[in-house]
């Protein structure tokens, strides 16, 4: 068996009853309240950040992930640098051997 | 904590294509401006040296640095070859390259019998041209 509740009555007898709490109890309540409103503004501000604008945290925010990007940049473009001079002296080396092969460059040329 | 390395990690690799993508090829270089020893192991392709593609010149450049360490023999080759290897497209040049690498993972033997078919076929052809210019020099 259901009941059908009628939310006045029910705001009606919530009332009544916090008319006999006191007023130690009233304070809780009220900061326990104001305290849940706050989490509840801040919890949606980063939902809005986070969804909205995915930039956002590509971002280093502190000095400490600016330096790291720094770094890694650093070591990413001293590697790359790295595999590119190797890459060329290797090209190099192949192009002087073929140059000077005892076999004329007509074997390996179409 | 997470947000401490994905973040910095993530930054570096979108700035990496912009920082790396300038061109690997230096400004073109003139003739007049190449060293000596540069000019020296370039010499047969003074004549179009400036009409040669930047990048060309670049690798050109590269590969001329090992020219003061082949011997005599070596270096004649060098510059006998030079001009033929400079006129053939990037294209062909990269296949030689994936030919004679293959040529070199041969075995041994197999590989001085290779040479030594080609060696008869030159001395051969050789003789033909000798042959057919003396007949035309009786005519």
């Amino acid at each position: 068996m259901t009941t059908k509740l009628d939310p006045g009555k029910v705001a009606q007898l919530l009332t009544q009853s916090s008319r006999q709490l006191d007023n130690s109890t009233l304070s809780a309540l009220a900061e326990a309240r104001q305290n849940a409103i706050e989490r509840q503004l801040v919890r949606s501000s980063v939902a809005v950040l986070s969804t909205g604008r995915w930039t956002h945290n590509l971002i280093p925010h502190s000095g400490q992930q600016w330096l790291a990007t720094g770094l890694l940049v650093a070591i990413l473009m001293f590697s790359a640098g790295y595999w590119q001079h190797a890459q060329e002296r290797k090209i190099s080396e192949l192009d002087v051997a073929i140059l000077t092969d005892e076999l004329p460059i007509e074997v390996f040329v179409d | 904590m997470f947000l401490v390395f994905t973040r910095p990690l993530l930054t570096a690799l979108v700035l990496l294509p912009f920082l790396v993508s300038s061109p690997v090829s230096a400004a073109p270089e003139s003739w007049q401006s190449l060293s000596p020893a540069q000019q020296e192991a370039l010499a047969p392709l003074a004549q179009q040296w400036d009409s040669l593609p930047e990048t060309q010149q670049h690798r050109l450049l590269i590969t001329a640095k090992g020219y003061p360490h082949l011997s005599h023999v070596e270096k004649q080759r060098f510059q006998e070859r030079l001009t033929v290897w400079s006129k053939l497209t990037p294209e062909q040049r990269e296949a030689a390259r994936e030919k004679y690498q293959a040529f070199k993972k041969v075995p041994a033997d197999t590989r001085e019998e290779v040479k030594q078919m080609i060696k008869q076929e030159q001395q051969q052809k050789a003789q033909q041209t000798d042959n057919s210019d003396a007949e035309t020099a009786n005519q």
